[in-house]
């Protein structure tokens, strides 16, 4: 059996920010920069932050990628998945002056999870690209109520407006799409 | 053992970050304790990724590399305090105000937030109610200690309430010991003594 990659086309960044963490690897840095940098100042635009603003707080990601580094366990999320709840809990921080309470939880290490097992962080290293997977087989419908509601930071009653389809139809085409996604990564315990 | 959780249009909220701070802090400290949960957020977070992936990229100005390159010194901010080693996380580490008595047997202790949500811990004596109010929006309550029932099931340490109706039947404290839990809402129209002190701290 083979490994899957995080991203099938592109650098394993897990393992770039693995290098930052034990290296202070600059030029790994860059790479993840050149990723990444660009699609959370994509994000914080759609979601209604001026150009200005909006890089200043993907700068603030990414120094926050670097100084956090050591903390980043591949076996707890993937390289997207930590580099977008950094970047949600800082465009909180900046934009309502309010903290994240993921900011205010304990050191996920001293979690009480159990140990991990060997082929959990394998499954979790997957699990983006499981969820990329099924994403790009949703409806189109359920596909762009999720979007909308992750990066334009829509409540459901302004993706109504936006779509022209009733509250009830929203609400249901996200509870079809979650619950599409959740029976596609079932298979991984 | 958990048998209440939010519901999931809440954990998505919770996950893209638009859920008010105050509502926030309640759906974490039922997190905390909530393994089942945790994994559904973990699962949502993930698409958070997966969609970031698939963002068409907005150039940053030339120099933004090597001007983030110069400060790679600066230190990692550093967590919040831990302002209340009595209460668990993340709780321990909010701004909380004092506790003001709301009624006989029953004190509230406002969370010192920001945003279009408030909230507080409530505390509430065996046999008392917890304060009525009709509710707009969503209102969320995480019990820490104690039990209550109301129209619509029993919940104990750990179990997050959402009601999505009004509460026909105003929420008791069952059993021998008092009630510890902390709640938010989004527009709730509070009547009675936790009212004014409402007004009062505002």
């Amino acid at each position: 059996m083979t490994q899957e990659k995080p991203s099938p086309d592109g650098p394993d960044h897990a393992a770039l920010i693995a290098s930052i963490a034990v290296n202070r690897d600059r030029a790994a840095f860059a790479a993840l920069f050149a990723y990444f940098a660009p699609r959370v100042k994509a994000w914080m635009m759609r979601a209604g932050s001026n150009p200005t603003a909006s890089e200043e707080l993907a700068q603030e990601t990414m120094l926050a990628v670097w100084q956090k580094a050591r903390l980043f366990d591949p076996a707890r999320a993937g390289a997207s998945t930590w580099i977008f709840t950094i970047a949600r809990n800082l465009r909180i921080d900046a934009l309502r002056r309010e903290h994240h309470p993921a900011d205010l939880m304990p050191d996920p290490t001293d979690e009480d999870e159990g140990p991990l097992q060997a082929d959990r962080v394998l499954s979790m290293s997957q699990q983006e690209v499981r969820i990329r997977a099924a994403l790009s087989l949703l409806p189109p419908d359920q596909a762009e109520v999720i979007r909308k509601a992750f990066f334009e930071d829509k409540v459901h009653s302004e993706i109504e407006k936006d779509l022209g389809i009733p509250l009830g139809t929203v609400k249901s085409r996200l509870r079809l799409a979650m619950t599409r996604l959740r029976g596609m990564l079932g298979d991984l315990g | 053992m958990i048998q209440h959780h939010p519901t999931e249009q809440t954990l998505l909220a919770y996950a893209t970050g638009s859920l008010p701070e105050a509502l926030a802090i309640v759906t974490a400290t039922h997190l905390a304790q909530c393994r089942l949960c945790r994994q559904a957020l973990g699962t949502l977070e993930a698409t958070g990724g997966a969609i970031l992936d698939e963002l068409a990229p907005v150039p940053l100005s030339g120099d933004a590399l090597n001007r983030l390159l110069d400060r790679t010194d600066e230190p990692a901010p550093l967590p919040p305090p831990v302002l209340h080693p009595d209460l668990p996380a993340p709780l321990n580490r909010v701004a909380l105000g004092r506790w003001w008595p709301v009624g006989i047997g029953v004190r509230y202790r406002p969370l010192q937030t920001a945003g279009a949500a408030w909230g507080g811990l409530i505390l509430a004596q065996p046999g008392r109610s917890l304060p009525k109010h009709g509710h707009e929006g969503r209102e969320l309550t995480c019990i820490l200690s104690g039990s209550f029932a109301d129209g619509h099931g029993h919940y104990q340490a750990g179990d997050l309430s959402e009601p999505l109706t009004d509460h026909d039947v105003p929420p008791m404290v069952t059993g021998g010991a008092p009630c510890l839990c902390i709640i938010a809402s989004e527009g709730m129209r509070l009547r009675g003594l936790l009212g004014r002190v409402q007004r009062l701290i505002g």
